[in-house]
C-alpha cells in the first residue's frame, strides 16, 4: 500500500505537484489551463486549497480531482446516492422520508415504477423505502425517487417490506456498497439473504427466517473494524453456531 | 519553587484522549490532562427548530454540564466561551438551516477546565466530520504569588495564583488568539509572557491531537483498503 496522506482541518494541500507533472509531459499546456476539481472535505481559500475535515487525502491524476475520505455518522445528502429511509408523514402529493440527514427528504407519489395518477403505491407511515437522491443542495430539502426517471424502471428501488433495518457508520455503508465487500460475500456463501445498503448509514436485510436475518445483521455490524480475513472467520463462527 | 506535582514550569500534565466513545452521538471525544477530564459530544448537522434556524448558516449551540449539580452562571459563561471560539471556525455556511449541538460534560475538574473543554470540543468536531477552517487548541497559564509562571495549572495552583490566563489558537494561522480569558491582577509583561507560553503549549497539544486523529483515520483506512 502506498503511503497514505492523512489531513486535518486547516492543512494546506499542495495540488501543484500534479500540475508540474502534467506540465512536464506536455510543455504546451499552461498552468492556468489545469483545472483542479475539489471533492468532499476540501475548500479553496483565496490562492490555496485547504482541508476542512479529517481523513485520507485522495487524488486522481487523470481528472485532477482531489477529495478527502473520512468516516462520519451523520449523513449529508448528495445527488445519485442510494439511501434507505423511513416514511414519517404523508402529504397530498408525496411522502416525507427520514433519511438521516438534517432535513427529511421528499418522495413524490409518482416517483415509483409504473405509478400513475390513478394507480400509485400507498405507503403507510413507518414503511422502509429504498430510493435514490435526485435533489440535494444545502438550501433545499432533499428529494428522492424510487425508480430511474429516465427509464421508468425500478432498478431495485422501492418499498422494502418485511426484513430488518439497522444503522451503521457511513464508512461501513460505503464499503458494503462495493459488491466485493468481504462480509457480504462470506455471508452469501453460507445463507441466502437480501440486502439493501443506503450510503446514509442504514442497511436493510431480509432472509427466510428471523434467526437468519438477525445473524446477517449482526455479522454486518460486527464487520466495522475487521479486515477481509477476520470477516470470513467471524462469519464462519456465526454460521457454525446457528 | 517546585510545583506540587513536581512538573517543570512549562510542562503540561499527561495528555490523554479517545475519539468516538459515545455511540449515539455523531461525534465525540474525551480529552484529559492529568486529573482534569472532559467529554464532548457533537450532534449535527441536524434540523434546527424553526425559531432558531438561520437561513444562511448553521446554528451552533453549546451545552456545558458540570461534574456535580445543575449548570450555574459560571457554566453559562463557559458555554458562551466555547460557542464564541468555535462559531467562526466552523464552516457554518455549508449547512444552512441546521443545528450543530455541542454538549460538553465535565468529568473531573482539576484546573485548566476551559482549555480542556475547548480541546475536547475541537477533537469531537473533527470526529463528527463537521467542516472546520482549522484545528483549535487551547492552553492555560497561571502567574503564581512568587511571580513564576506555570503552564497547565492544577486547581491547587489556580487557587494560589495571582492571575490565570487561557488562550485558544487556530492551527496554522498567525492572526492572534481566538479566545482569551484572563482573571486576576497582572502586568502587561506577565500577560505577554503567558501568551508566549500558551502559544508554545498549544503547539504541543496540536501535535498530540494530530497523532490521535491520524491513529483513528489510519485504522479505518487500512480496513477499507484491504
Amino acid at each position: 500500500m502506498a503511503s497514505v496522506k492523512i489531513v486535518l482541518p486547516g492543512d494546506i494541500i499542495d495540488t501543484r505537484r500534479e500540475e508540474e507533472d502534467t506540465a512536464q509531459q506536455e510543455p504546451n499546456v499552461e498552468d492556468e489551463a489545469t483545472v483542479i476539481r475539489l471533492g468532499p472535505g476540501l475548500v479553496q481559500s483565496s490562492e490555496s486549497v485547504s482541508a476542512v475535515t479529517a481523513g485520507v487525502l485522495h487524488s486522481n491524476s487523470e481528472t485532477n480531482r482531489w477529495w478527502v475520505a473520512g468516516n462520519k455518522r451523520r449523513y449529508v445528502a448528495a445527488v445519485g446516492e442510494p439511501v434507505v429511509g423511513v416514511v414519517v408523514a404523508r402529504h397530498g402529493e408525496g411522502y416525507r422520508v427520514d433519511i438521516g440527514s438534517a432535513h427529511d427528504a421528499l418522495l413524490p407519489q409518482l416517483a415509483f415504477e409504473g405509478a400513475t395518477k390513478r394507480n400509485k403505491p400507498n405507503l403507510a407511515v413507518g414503511t422502509v423505502v429504498y430510493g435514490r437522491v435526485v435533489v440535494a443542495n444545502s438550501v433545499m430539502d432533499p428529494e428522492i425517487e424510487c425508480f430511474n426517471s429516465n427509464t421508468g424502471k425500478s432498478e431495485g428501488y422501492g418499498e422494502l417490506s418485511e426484513g430488518f433495518m439497522f444503522k451503521c457508520s457511513l464508512g461501513l455503508a460505503r464499503r458494503l456498497i462495493d459488491t466485493k465487500a468481504p462480509v457480504l460475500a462470506a455471508l452469501g456463501n453460507g445463507v441466502p439473504f437480501e440486502v439493501a445498503v443506503g450510503v446514509n448509514g442504514r442497511v436493510w436485510v431480509n432472509a427466510e427466517s428471523v434467526a437468519t436475518t438477525i445473524l446477517v445483521a449482526n455479522a454486518i455490524r460486527n464487520s466495522e473494524y475487521l479486515d477481509a480475513k477476520q470477516c470470513r472467520q467471524m462469519v464462519k463462527e456465526l454460521l457454525e453456531k446457528q | 519553587m517546585s510545583r506540587p506535582d513536581r512538573r517543570e514550569a512549562s510542562q503540561l500534565r499527561a495528555l490523554n484522549c479517545s475519539l468516538g466513545q459515545l455511540n449515539r452521538a455523531d461525534g465525540s471525544a474525551q480529552f484529559s490532562a492529568g486529573n482534569t477530564s472532559v467529554v464532548s459530544g457533537i450532534y449535527g448537522p441536524v434540523e434546527a427548530k424553526v425559531y432558531e434556524e438561520k437561513l444562511d448558516r448553521a446554528v451552533v449551540e453549546v451545552k456545558f454540564r458540570p461534574d456535580i449539580g445543575a449548570p450555574t452562571t459560571k457554566d453559562k459563561w463557559m458555554e458562551s466561551a466555547i460557542r464564541n471560539t468555535f462559531e467562526r471556525e466552523i464552516l457554518a455556511h455549508l449547512h444552512p438551516r441546521t443545528l450543530v449541538q455541542i454538549v460538553v460534560q465535565l468529568r473531573e475538574g482539576d484546573g485548566s477546565v476551559d482549555s480542556a473543554a475547548i480541546n475536547a470540543t475541537s477533537l469531537a468536531l473533527v470526529d463528527a466530520g463537521i467542516p472546520l477552517k482549522c484545528m483549535v487548541t487551547a492552553a492555560t497559564c497561571a502567574v503564581l504569588s512568587d511571580d513564576t509562571t506555570v503552564v497547565d495549572p492544577t486547581q491547587e495552583e489556580i487557587d494560589a495564583a495571582r492571575s490565570t490566563h487561557t488562550f485558544a489558537f487556530a492551527s496554522g494561522s498567525p492572526t492572534g488568539p481566538l479566545y482569551v480569558d484572563s482573571r486576576g491582577e497582572f502586568t502587561m509583561d506577565e500577560y505577554n509572557h503567558c501568551y508566549d507560553l500558551c502559544a508554545l503549549a498549544t503547539e504541543r497539544v496540536l501535535a498530540f491531537m494530530r497523532t490521535a486523529i491520524e491513529g483513528k483515520v489510519t485504522k479505518e483506512a487500512k480496513i477499507s483498503a484491504a
